[in-house]
């Protein structure tokens, strides 16, 4: 991942359609879609993204609303506003965040439960 | 060891088993079973049938009372129900209606 | 038998209800005080004050309270007026609604949360009395017994009021449908083990 470049979708900047590649990506603009990423995305304060996003791990400090399937960590920090189904191994929600949803995490239950 | 403490405004409706003491300040119905010791405080109110090696009343108790050692009536207390225990004290002061059974094995 | 002294030394406490690491309760629990779990509770546990789930605590019941900490397994829905933290070593399986939400990196979570219409709080950087106290009580764990009436009581009062005080305009909160609904539930989960 650290070969590959850092994109940026600028705050005047809308995207309708599908979004995919392999450089990590922040999003400062508008995203309405879907969005599949190999490696990091990031959704600054000012980035809004109504899509379903794939991508290995995801950062959320804007809004972002559809599904999100993220194969290693998903961050919903304190500005983030999040609507959707999250699915990742981790995910990390900050308090002042708002999220509403369902997450789904493995969960090591005991046996007797 | 009294790691557990029912605090005066909880109520449980319900059972209560374990393995060590346990301290009730509250509201218990229902069932308790344990192998340790049983303290029902002033506050304490208690409907329900006990099994336990020790107890010590201080608080109301409705129910019948099965310890493997001792029952302890205190001064304030309130019981109803019967007791079964090699060992019964009753305090001056506590009151107390029911059978009493101390015909049980020593352990 | 030294415990008697401790019996009556905990009269003092009467706002702190501790379920041991060997006692299972199956039913219904409810209270106007703080409850720290360190053992099993199965049924409904109902409370107007500050859930506390230790790593050794296992609930499988539906939750109504103002504030749960868990650190330990949750199965069942949770309904908190003001929030609810997963921390580094919580795990939970069923449905959350409570206006503030926290999971800590490391904690586990499949279910449903829902904040509700939570306005965005303007500096989200406000303090986090949920994580102080997080830290701050489980400190009292398993020695301190015999000191514990006397040390805690003082700071939970003072985090308590703070946490009102800093909550910036809690939204309306949703229990009465979810109340009612893990009312009946319960019926469901009330089982022995």
């Amino acid at each position: 991942m650290a070969n590959e470049q850092t994109n940026i979708i600028g705050k005047g900047i809308t995207i309708r359609g599908s979004l995919s590649g392999g450089g990590d990506l922040v999003i400062e603009g508008r995203v309405e879609g879907q969005i599949s990423l190999k490696n990091h995305l990031t959704i600054e304060t000012s980035g809004r993204v109504e899509a379903d996003i794939r991508a290995d791990e995801l950062t959320i400090n804007g809004e972002a609303s559809g599904n999100i399937d993220a194969s290693a960590r998903v961050a919903i920090n304190n500005s983030a506003r999040v609507h959707g189904d999250v699915k990742a191994p981790r995910v990390v929600i900050e308090d002042g965040a708002v999220f509403n949803g369902t997450i789904e995490m493995d969960v090591k239950l005991p046996d007797d439960i | 060891m009294a790691n557990t403490i029912i605090g005066s405004s909880i109520v449980i409706d319900g059972e209560i088993s374990g393995d060590e003491d346990l301290v009730i300040q509250g509201t218990v119905k229902g069932k308790i079973s344990l192998k340790e010791s049983l303290f029902v405080e002033g506050s304490g109110v208690v409907e329900a049938d006990i099994e336990t090696q020790n107890v010590e009343i201080a608080g109301r108790v409705t129910g019948n009372i099965a310890a493997s050692d001792r029952v302890e009536l205190k001064t304030e207390c309130r019981v109803v129900g019967d007791i079964r225990a090699p060992r019964i004290l009753i305090a001056d002061g506590a009151s107390f209606k029911g059978n009493v059974d101390m015909d049980v094995k020593e352990r | 038998m030294p415990a008697k002294e401790f019996a009556s030394s905990a009269t003092g406490s009467s706002d702190n209800t501790v379920i041991g690491p060997s006692i299972l309760i199956s039913g219904k629990l409810t209270g106007d005080e703080d409850l720290t779990i360190r053992g099993r509770v199965e049924g409904e546990v109902s409370l107007t004050r500050t859930l506390i789930v230790e790593p050794s605590g296992i609930v499988k019941a539906n939750v109504s309270v103002k504030n749960a900490i868990i650190s330990g397994v949750v199965v069942g829905n949770i309904a908190a007026t003001e929030s609810v933290e997963l921390t580094q070593e919580g795990r939970m399986v069923g449905d959350i609604r409570s206006p503030r939400v926290i999971i800590v990196d490391g904690a586990s979570f499949r279910g449903q949360i829902d904040m509700g219409d939570a306005t965005p709080r303007a500096e989200g950087a406000t303090p986090r009395p949920a994580l102080v106290r997080a830290t701050v009580r489980p400190g009292v764990s398993k020695p301190a017994m015999i000191s514990k009436p006397a040390a805690p009581l003082p700071p939970r009062a003072v985090t308590a009021t703070r946490v009102e005080g800093t909550r910036p305009a809690p939204p309306p909160p949703p229990a009465p449908p979810v109340l009612a609904e893990a009312g009946k539930k319960k019926v469901l989960v009330k089982k022995k083990k």
